[in-house]
């Protein structure tokens, strides 16, 4: 480059030799050396301003094809052309710096608001680190690790990591402050270790290997980032703080509810009890024998009801505490229908339920007691709010089996199809005493096996209660002969 | 001579429900708290029927239910609560007969014993040889099926199953000794060949397959033949 900027400066000059002054070919070399030493690095420009002044000097400056320089006059022409070079090429370079310092800047400002963006969308602790991650790859020459604190108070780093990276990032977290080159901590390093966080609020450490003590602008940047990444890392930890806290007091309020249900369900039928029994104890010589034998009944009959809500509220908490599934085997439905039948049958001497079973029903994979349960709920319900026939229904059809259970009683009101499966609600048109908890029940188990229960109208009066029950892919292998 | 019968129950007042409804049927009650104080009472004497609680401070009377039954053949009638399934399970699987689920009548009691003296126990039994209820007989000597007077074909696998139920007819018979008997001790695991044998017999014993008068169901544990 200073060759052929060199070469074109004595061509040019060679080019107007004897028409123009030796002041304007001088000036071609002025020319060379400026824009060398607005171009070129400190070493070249020198080089090139030394060596203009040497190829003025031997092919211009008389005596030419010489060295020697025959006037003062041309002397200070040299001096002044090195002079020139120099000077210029200091303002050039302090300008490109600056302009360089400038871009710089402004990229890591765009960095920090591009991370910023970024980082308001982020709902994942994860998605913070792999996005940070990648900010401080392209913002520095690294290599960079971000390491994000567990539960358990250790650092998630990557299985191959340093024991002195490690020491580092527990080190600036202990201190929550910067270590490294140029921050007065640990200037011996050559990386810098940056927390993630504040005070007793920590999330995890920065390392940014391979960085200079002078480099400031960069150190401030990193500490930008890292705090901009502590902020979203506390943010995200707020909201999870925040959730946990407005579903503890939703649970703790459905409980609220649901003890008053079961409360209430539990009070009215011991209220009987306690009256008949104490009447008794009272009053045996004063009732007459058909009254004795009411009260008897009574208390037997609601000691039965009670025992009948105990045991669903019992599975209903247990099936939906339990985190885990319910115990399955192969099961025939006609199977449970025969034993819910022979034993609701008790409750049913006009026989009022009439069974339908579709031929061959497939076997299924389910917990027979559970499924019993549900079934014997939704006749007794049946039973209870219906004085007609009913028809229990089981058949198969694409690829569920659906058992239905169709009464002829006063009719549901269809705002109220949702909400009867729920614990704590109870449709008391009909004046009865609900079934409590045994819809929900009903509803839970049904879910617990991976189908559905729902109610609707039936055709001229009456409800369907409808569980659906999804059928295994396949049956298993017969059994030997 | 009045029968004897010894109930094992920790709480108060089940207790003596049952002592004064079983004292009131004639029947002569002993009572004990505990397991170690029922194996005191039994080294004494044998009762003739023994009903036992489960969930005892003391054990779970697995190991009881296997000692008595290996030297006697007194009916042995177990009671849980309804979360006790798979103890009760293992109880009839040691030798005990039949079951009682919490809370009971007197009446359910009463009938089970009743059940249970009829059919005395499972070791020392003399062997049923003929299942007559209704219109369905069933010779084991034969192996000849018949419902209401006419002859029911059944494959050998069936009749053995039917067989295994009519031995202990009246009894609760689990899928477990039901699996191990038919087909043998490594089917234990196998419930749906009974889900599928069972359907099949019923289909041809049962005059309505979907509410069965039978073969009865016991949810969850095993099949019971219907008995007189």
């Amino acid at each position: 480059m200073v060759v052929l900027l060199l070469a074109l400066a004595t061509g040019g000059g060679f080019a107007l030799d004897h028409h123009v002054a030796l002041t304007s070919q001088a000036m071609l070399y002025v020319l060379t050396v400026v824009i060398a030493a607005y171009r070129l690095p400190f070493l070249p420009s020198v080089v090139c301003a030394l060596g203009s002044v040497t190829a003025f000097n031997f092919f211009f400056v008389p005596p030419r094809w010489t060295l020697a320089v025959d006037s003062q006059e041309h002397l200070i022409a040299l001096f002044t052309m090195l002079v020139v070079a120099l000077v210029i090429h200091h303002l050039s370079a302090s300008l490109r710096k600056e302009t360089e310092q400038a871009r710089l800047y402004a990229g890591r400002a765009q960095q920090l608001q591009e991370l910023a963006t970024e980082l308001a969308n982020a709902s994942v602790a994860a998605d913070v680190a792999a996005l940070g991650k990648k900010t401080l790859d392209t913002g520095f020459a690294g290599p960079c690790l971000l390491a994000t604190k567990l539960p358990d108070g250790r650092l998630d780093l990557p299985a191959d990591f340093d024991a002195s990276v490690h020491d580092g990032m527990e080190a600036c977290m202990r201190e929550a402050a910067v270590l490294g080159p140029g921050t007065g901590r640990w200037p011996g390093l050559n990386a810098w270790y940056l927390p993630l966080g504040s005070q007793g609020q920590m999330h995890g450490a920065v390392c940014i290997q391979n960085v200079a003590a002078a480099d400031t602008s960069g150190r401030e940047h990193a500490q930008a980032l890292c705090a901009l990444l502590a902020q979203t890392f506390w943010r995200l930890k707020m909201s999870a703080a925040m959730l946990a806290a407005q579903a503890e007091t939703h649970r703790q309020q459905v409980q609220g509810t649901f003890l008053a249900a079961i409360s209430h369900d539990l009070r009215t039928p011991l209220a009987a009890l306690l009256g008949a029994a104490s009447s008794l104890q009272t009053q045996r010589d004063k009732l007459p024998e058909a009254d004795q034998v009411r009260l008897l009944e009574s208390i037997v009959n609601e000691a039965g009801y009670l025992s009948n809500v105990t045991e669903n509220t019992l599975q209903l908490v247990q099936l939906t505490n339990t985190a885990q599934g319910i115990r399955r085997s192969w099961e025939s439905m006609e199977e449970i229908v025969g034993a819910v039948l022979a034993r609701t049958r008790l409750r049913d001497p006009l026989r009022r339920i009439q069974s339908r079973l579709a031929k061959d029903l497939p076997l299924i994979q389910a917990d027979p007691v559970l499924l019993a349960q549900l079934i014997g709920n939704l006749l007794d319900n049946a039973l209870k709010y219906s004085t007609d026939g009913i028809d229990l229904v089981v058949d198969v059809a694409a690829s569920t089996m659906q058992v239905s259970i169709k009464d002829r009683g006063v009719d549901i009101p269809e705002a109220m199809y949702q909400t009867i499966f729920e614990p704590y609600s109870r449709n008391d048109q009909s004046g009865q005493r609900g079934a409590g908890l045994g819809l929900a029940l009903c509803r839970a188990i049904a879910t617990a096996h991976g189908g559905t229960l729902s109610v609707r109208r039936r055709s001229r009066g009456g409800n369907v209660f409808c569980l659906s029950l999804p059928l295994p892919a396949e049956q298993p292998s017969g059994a030997p002969l | 001579m009045s029968l004897r019968i010894l109930v094992v129950e920790d709480d108060r007042e089940i207790r003596s429900m049952m002592q004064s409804a079983l004292s009131v049927e004639g029947f002569e009650v002993q009572t004990a708290v505990s397991l170690s104080e029922a194996r005191a009472l039994l080294t004494h004497a044998m009762p003739d029927v023994l009903v036992l609680d489960l969930g005892l401070p003391d054990g779970d009377g697995v190991e009881l239910v296997q000692h008595v039954r290996k030297r006697h053949a007194l009916p042995i009638l177990i009671v849980s609560a309804r979360h006790q399934e798979a103890q009760k399970i293992q109880m009839l699987d040691a030798g005990a007969d039949d079951y009682l689920v919490k809370p009971f009548s007197v009446a359910e009691l009463l009938a089970r014993i009743r059940v249970a003296l009829r059919h005395r126990g499972t070791t020392l039994e003399p062997a049923v040889v003929l299942h007559v209820l209704d219109d369905l007989k069933i010779d084991l000597t034969t192996r000849v099926v018949q419902r209401a007077g006419e002859t029911v074909h059944l494959t050998p696998t069936e009749f053995n199953l039917l067989a295994r139920l009519a031995r202990s007819a009246g009894r609760v018979v689990t899928h477990r000794q039901l699996l191990a008997d038919v087909w043998g001790p490594e089917f234990t695991d196998h419930t749906h060949y009974l889900r599928l044998y069972m359907g099949q017999l019923r289909a041809k014993i049962e005059r309505d397959p979907a509410e069965p008068r039978h073969l009865l169901t016991e949810t969850g544990v095993g099949y019971r033949l219907a008995a007189v």
